[in-house]
């Protein structure tokens, strides 16, 4: 009778701790797998989680709206086709300056830095050469625009017309968020025509001398996500 | 007997836990360290039962007690900015390892008792 008793709790217990424990782990493994720092570290980075947390709850409902917004312009656009088409205007419009998600076919070309060589400690090379710069990224967008590039995207980060490709340390902000080598850049456009100018131009040719991995890849299908940040303007006035 | 129900209650606690929701980061510290009170208890109420005093009252305060001791003491730490969380970390994990050592000591000389019987046969 007493050991049945012993068993029980010690097996509540443990259910108990088990449970704790895999909560834990379900947490940890969502969050982050770093743990260890100062408790004024971890209340920062727990900041920092709270804010993006409530960022992508913001960002979740403005999708909401727009998705309610398309709808009911549906609805109102549907019994007059002068109104369907300004409807259709509007999203060629939309389209135009990357609002929205497009597909077609093109090239992917993906630059990292060589970090074999960067890595290995030889005193020769300027390891400055080996790393993708914000430079080589603004000279393949603009040979890739040359061309003819309908939509591009570096990283799932749409590039648009209010978009900035900047230096940021050890990574390149481009519409003011951070992104990290490797830098897969799609381009939607005549796969034939973007490869044979990117070849021709020589930048590529420079870049892979220079000891940068590059690879450059037609593809049928590809997919660019739209621009997610709002399109305004302050200063300027129609005429 | 006790062994299976340390094993059942391990499982259930799993299978709940993979269905229960993540809690907020900032409370993943706290639950760490009830976690090792938590763990501490256990190997405490294991070495007491194989030395025949177990007792439900003080093993259930242990836990419970223990547990809240500690978030309070994580939570102080964090008012002070000292991680106070480390010194209950080093008590319990100390504790463990000496009721660890009591639990191997008891089955090692339980199965060392059995083979000099039988090897004196």
């Amino acid at each position: 009778m007493n050991k049945k008793y012993i068993a029980l709790t010690l097996g509540i217990v443990c259910l108990l701790l088990s449970l704790g424990i895999s909560v834990q782990l379900k947490t940890m493994s969502t969050t982050s797998s770093y743990t260890t720092g100062s408790s004024a570290e971890n209340k920062l980075r727990d900041e920092v989680f709270r804010w993006k947390d409530k960022y992508d709850t913001v960002y979740k409902q403005l999708e909401e709206a727009e998705e309610v917004l398309e709808k009911e312009r549906k609805s109102a656009t549907e019994n007059s086709t002068e109104a369907a088409d300004l409807e259709k205007e509007l999203l060629n419009a939309k389209t135009l300056l990357g609002q929205t998600e497009v597909k077609g076919k093109g090239v992917v070309i993906t630059l990292d830095d060589n970090k074999a060589l960067v890595n290995m400690s030889s005193i020769s090379i300027d390891p400055n050469v080996l790393l993708v710069h914000d430079g080589d990224i603004i000279q393949v967008v603009s040979i890739l625009k040359n061309a003819g590039a309908e939509a591009i995207s570096i990283n799932d980060q749409r590039i648009v017309n209010t978009t900035a490709i900047t230096c940021d340390g050890y990574v390149v902000r481009i519409n003011g968020e951070k992104v990290g080598a490797p830098y897969e850049i799609k381009a939607i456009g005549s796969p034939e025509y973007l490869k044979g100018s990117l070849e021709v131009s020589g930048y590529i040719d420079m870049m892979i001398e220079d000891g940068v991995m590059v690879d450059i890849k037609k593809s049928n299908s590809i997919t660019i996500p739209k621009y997610e940040g709002v399109l305004t303007h302050k200063y300027m006035i129609e005429r | 007997m006790i062994i299976i129900a340390i094993i059942i209650g391990c499982v259930l606690g799993a299978l709940i836990g993979m269905g229960a929701p993540v809690i907020p980061y900032t409370y993943t510290g706290y639950l760490a360290i009830a976690i090792v009170a938590a763990l501490d208890s256990v190997f405490g109420g294991i070495t007491a039962v194989l030395k025949g005093k177990f007792d439900l009252k003080i093993f259930v305060s242990g836990f419970f007690g223990n547990a809240i001791l500690s978030i309070l003491l994580t939570y102080l730490g964090q008012k002070l900015n000292v991680d106070i969380y480390l010194a209950a970390i080093v008590v319990f994990v100390g504790r463990m390892f000496t009721n660890l050592s009591i639990i191997r000591r008891h089955y090692i000389e339980k199965w060392t008792n059995r083979n000099g019987i039988t090897s004196k046969d």
